[in-house]
C-alpha cells in the first residue's frame, strides 16, 4: 500500500498505468506534470489537506488482468479531487476497481469519471463508494462509471454507492452498462465508413472524456493516441 | 388546492393516530418457538399434513440459518423464542363478527360492511393472527375470483395453493422467509383465472393488536393468462413500548398477458421520538412474470415501523415482460429503512423501471439498496433507474447501494442517484406567502414524492399524502 499526504495547499497529479510495455513514456514522454507509476496493482491511500488538490488518471490497458484500490480522504476543507479512469478489456481480461472516496470535512468536492470497454470473456467490476461524514457540510461529490458491452460472454458488474450522514450536500452518482449505438453507425456507414472503423470512432469518442482530466496540449494528444492505437488494435 | 388545504389542517399537530389498543378476548398460544408449537399452530388451523410437513421443513431450515447482517441496519438482538406466534380474537359466534373488532377496523377507515365500503375495494381484514372478514366474496366469486383468507385457501383450493407456494419465495430462501413459511398465520389468496379483469381493487388489510406477538401473513396472488388485478395493502399498530416483529411473505405469479398491480401503504407503529418501541418490518416480496407480456407493478409508500428491510422484487421470465417499482421511503426520529427492489432479467426484451424517493429527517437512516441483473440471454432487456434522496436536518443519513449485472451485450442498463436538501430558497418562497415552515415542508416533500404518489390507486394516495405529512412532523424548526 502506497501512503501519500498531499500537504496543505500542494497540488498533487498522477497517471496510473496497467502496463510500461507500449507506453509513450519510452519515447520522452513528459506527462506534464503528472508523475507516472506503472503496474498491474495499483494499491493507495491518498489524503488531502486543506486546499490541497488531487488529479489522478488510471489506464487499465489490454492483455492482463488489473486491479485497483484507492482510498482517498478529503480531510481538510476546501480539498479537492478529480479521480478519472479508463478500463479496456478487449479478451479475457478481468478489471478490478475499487475506491473508497471519503469527504471527512466540509467545503470539499470530489469528482470521479470512469469508462470502460469489455469484450471477449472479460469481467469488469467496479466498486466506488462516497462516504460524506457527519461534519461534512457544503460538501459536492459526483460519480460516474459507464460501460460499453460488447459481447454475451463478458460482464459488467457496477455498484456504485453513497453514504451520506450530512445535508447540506450535492451528491450523484451514475451508471450505465449499453451497447453501441446503431443509428449513429448506420449513419457513418451510410457516408461510407466502414463498419469497423465506425465502431473504433464511437469507442473513441466514449472514452474520449476521460483524457479531460489533463489540460490541453502536446502530453494530453499523446496520450489520447495511445489509447486511440490500443482500441484500434484490440477491439 | 382545497383538498390540499384541509387534509393540511386536518393533520397538524398529529401524532401516530392508530396507536390504540383493542380490548377484545383473544387466546393465545404459549411463548417460543419449536416443533412442538409449529405443530401446534398447524392442529388450530386443522391444517392437511403436506402444510405441516411444508412448516416443519422450513423450521428445520430456519434453525440452521442466521440473521442477515448485510443491511445499513442496526438491528438489536431479536429473542425468536420470547414471542408468541399465534393471536387470535376469541370466536362466540362464528357467523358474526365481534362488534369490538368491527368498531376498530371502523376507526381505521376500513368498513367491513360492504354498503358501506368504499366504492370498489373488497377487504380482507387481518387482526394479528387470523382474517376476520373478508367483503364482497359472493360479488368476487360470480365472476369466478377466488379472494379469501390464507386458512380458507388450503381448506377449500388445497391444489391451487399447492402448486403456488413458494414457487417464487423457496422456503429457505431468507431467513425470515424461513421463519415465516415455519410459523405464518393468515392472510390473503387471490386468485384471477384467465381473461378475468377483477373488477374491483382487492385489499387487504393488516392490524397488530397483541402485545408480546408477532405477525407473520403469507399472502399469495396469482394472476392466470390475460387477468388483471390491482391488490392494495395496509396495516397499522397499536403504540407499544416493546419491539414487535412482522416478518411477511408475499409471492406473486403473473401469467402470460396478465396484469398484476400491487400497492402497499406501509404504516406500522414507528417507536417513539426516542426510538422506544415500534415495528421491526421484515418482508419478502417477491413476483414472476412467469409468461410472455406479463406486467407486475410494485408501488409502496413506506413511512411506519422502527426498522424496514424490504425489498420487492421481480423475476421477469417471460419474453417481453416488464416490471416497475415505485417507492417513497420516509424515515424520521430515530427510524431506520433499508429498502429497495430486485430486477432480474431472464426472458429477451424484458422491461423495467425503478424509481425511488426517499426522505430522511430526524436522527434516521434512509437506505437504498437495488439489484439489477441481466442474464446472458435477455437480450434487448432495458432498465432505468432513478433513487432520489432527501434529506431533512443534519442528524439524518442518505445512502445509495445498486448493484448492476449486465452479462448481454444488446441490453442497457441506467442508473442514476442524487442526494440533496430542501432549498432554503424555496422554504422561504412558501414562508414568504404565509405558509409555516412545517406545511411548506409537507408541500415540497408532496411535490417531490408525485411521481410514485400519481401511481397509487386514488383512495390510497389520499391516504398517502396524509402520512407523509404526519411522517415528518416535527422534523424541522
Amino acid at each position: 500500500m502506497n501512503c501519500i499526504n498531499i500537504k496543505s495547499g500542494e497540488s498533487f497529479r498522477t497517471l496510473l498505468v496497467s502496463s510500461a510495455y507500449d507506453f509513450p513514456e519510452h519515447s520522452g514522454f513528459s506527462a506534464d506534470g503528472f508523475e507516472v507509476s506503472s503496474g498491474h496493482e495499483q494499491a493507495m491511500h491518498i489524503s488531502l489537506e486543506s486546499n490541497a488538490s488531487a488529479d489522478i488518471l488510471a489506464l487499465m490497458m489490454p492483455g492482463s488482468d488489473t486491479k485497483m484500490d484507492l482510498r482517498i480522504e478529503l480531510a481538510g476543507p476546501g480539498a479537492a479531487c478529480r479521480l478519472f479512469g479508463l478500463y479496456l478489456c478487449p479478451d479475457a481480461e478481468q478489471a478490478s476497481i475499487n475506491v473508497e472516496l471519503v469527504h471527512k470535512t466540509h467545503h470539499c468536492s470530489s469528482h470521479q469519471l470512469f469508462k470502460g470497454i469489455v469484450s471477449g470473456t472479460s469481467r469488469a467490476g467496479f466498486y466506488g463508494k462516497i462516504i460524506v461524514e457527519p461534519d461534512a457540510q457544503v460538501t459536492e461529490a459526483y460519480q460516474e462509471n459507464h460501460s460499453l458491452l460488447l459481447s454475451d460472454a463478458a460482464k459488467a458488474d457496477t455498484q456504485p454507492q453513497l453514504e451520506i450522514y450530512a445535508d447540506d450536500v450535492k451528491c450523484s452518482h451514475g451508471a450505465t452498462v449499453g451497447k453501441l449505438n446503431e443509428d449513429e453507425q448506420f449513419y457513418m456507414r451510410a457516408r461510407g465508413i466502414p463498419e469497423n472503423e465506425a465502431k473504433v470512432l464511437q469507442m473513441v469518442s466514449f472514452i474520449s472524456s476521460v483524457m479531460d482530466i489533463m489540460p490541453e496540449g502536446e502530453a494530453k494528444e499523446k496520450l489520447s493516441c495511445y489509447v486511440e492505437q490500443s482500441v484500434r488494435n484490440s477491439f | 388546492m382545497a383538498e390540499e388545504k384541509n387534509i393540511l389542517q386536518e393533520i397538524t399537530s398529529q401524532e401516530y393516530e392508530h396507536g390504540f389498543v383493542t380490548d377484545v378476548e383473544q387466546e393465545f398460544i404459549p411463548k417460543g418457538l419449536n416443533e412442538d408449537i409449529i405443530r401446534l399452530i398447524s392442529a388450530k388451523k386443522e391444517e392437511p399434513q403436506w402444510l405441516l410437513d411444508f412448516r416443519l421443513d422450513a423450521f428445520r431450515k430456519w434453525q440452521k440459518m442466521k440473521m442477515p447482517q448485510w443491511a445499513h441496519l442496526d438491528i438489536p438482538e431479536i429473542d425468536f423464542q420470547d414471542i408468541i406466534y399465534f393471536a387470535a380474537p376469541k370466536k362466540d359466534r362464528p357467523d358474526h363478527i365481534d362488534p369490538e373488532l368491527e368498531a376498530t377496523f371502523e376507526k381505521l377507515g376500513i368498513p367491513l360492511h360492504e354498503r358501506e365500503t368504499l366504492a370498489g375495494v373488497a377487504v380482507d381484514a387481518v387482526f394479528d393472527s387470523v382474517s376476520v372478514k373478508t367483503t364482497f366474496r359472493k360479488t368476487l366469486a360470480e365472476k369466478g375470483i377466488i379472494f379469501c383468507p390464507f386458512s380458507e385457501a388450503v381448506r377449500d383450493y388445497p391444489d391451487l395453493v399447492r402448486k403456488y407456494l413458494a414457487s417464487v419465495v423457496p422456503v429457505g430462501d431468507n431467513f425470515y422467509a424461513a421463519l415465516n413459511s415455519a410459523v405464518f398465520s393468515d392472510g390473503s389468496f387471490c386468485y384471477i383465472p384467465k381473461g378475468v379483469r377483477c373488477p374491483m381493487e382487492l385489499s387487504s388489510y393488516f392490524r397488530i393488536n397483541a402485545s408480546g406477538t408477532g405477525q407473520f401473513e403469507r399472502t399469495l396472488i396469482v394472476a392466470d393468462e390475460g387477468s388483471y388485478v390491482s391488490y392494495l395493502e395496509g396495516c397499522t399498530a397499536p403504540m407499544r413500548d416493546e419491539n414487535q416483529l412482522h416478518a411477511a411473505v408475499v409471492e406473486i405469479v403473473v401469467e402470460k398477458n396478465a396484469d398484476v398491480k400491487y400497492s402497499t401503504v406501509q404504516n406500522w407503529y414507528p417507536g417513539d421520538a426516542q426510538g422506544r418501541g415500534g415495528i421491526f418490518n421484515f418482508v419478502t416480496k417477491r413476483g414472476i412474470c412467469k409468461g410472455e407480456g406479463s406486467h407486475l407493478s410494485w408501488t409502496q409508500v413506506e413511512t411506519g415501523s422502527a426498522i424496514t428491510w424490504k425489498y420487492p422484487s421481480t423475476i421477469l421470465k417471460g419474453d417481453n415482460s416488464s416490471s416497475e417499482f415505485y417507492s417513497v421511503a420516509v424515515t424520521n426520529n430515530m427510524q431506520q429503512a433499508d429498502t429497495g427492489t430486485k430486477m432480474i432479467h431472464i426472458g429477451r426484451n424484458t422491461r423495467s423501471r425503478i424509481i425511488s424517493k426517499g426522505i430522511s429527517a430526524g436522527h434516521s437512516q434512509n437506505s437504498y439498496r437495488g439489484l439489477v441483473r441481466i442474464e446472458p440471454k435477455a437480450s434487448n432487456s432495458r432498465n432505468y433507474s432513478q433513487c432520489d434522496s432527501l434529506l431533512i436536518g443534519d442528524k439524518c443519513g442518505a445512502h445509495t447501494f445498486p448493484h448492476i449485472v449486465n452479462a448481454n451485450s444488446s441490453s442497457v442498463v441506467e442508473h442514476e442517484a442524487t442526494t440533496s436538501k430542501i432549498s432554503e430558497e424555496q422554504l422561504f418562497y412558501c414562508n414568504q406567502r404565509g405558509i409555516g415552515p412545517e406545511d411548506a415542508v409537507g408541500l415540497i416533500v408532496n411535490g417531490y414524492a408525485q411521481e410514485v404518489l400519481a401511481k397509487l390507486p386514488m383512495e390510497f394516495a389520499v391516504e398517502a399524502r396524509k402520512l407523509l405529512q404526519v411522517s415528518l412532523e416535527g422534523s424541522v424548526g
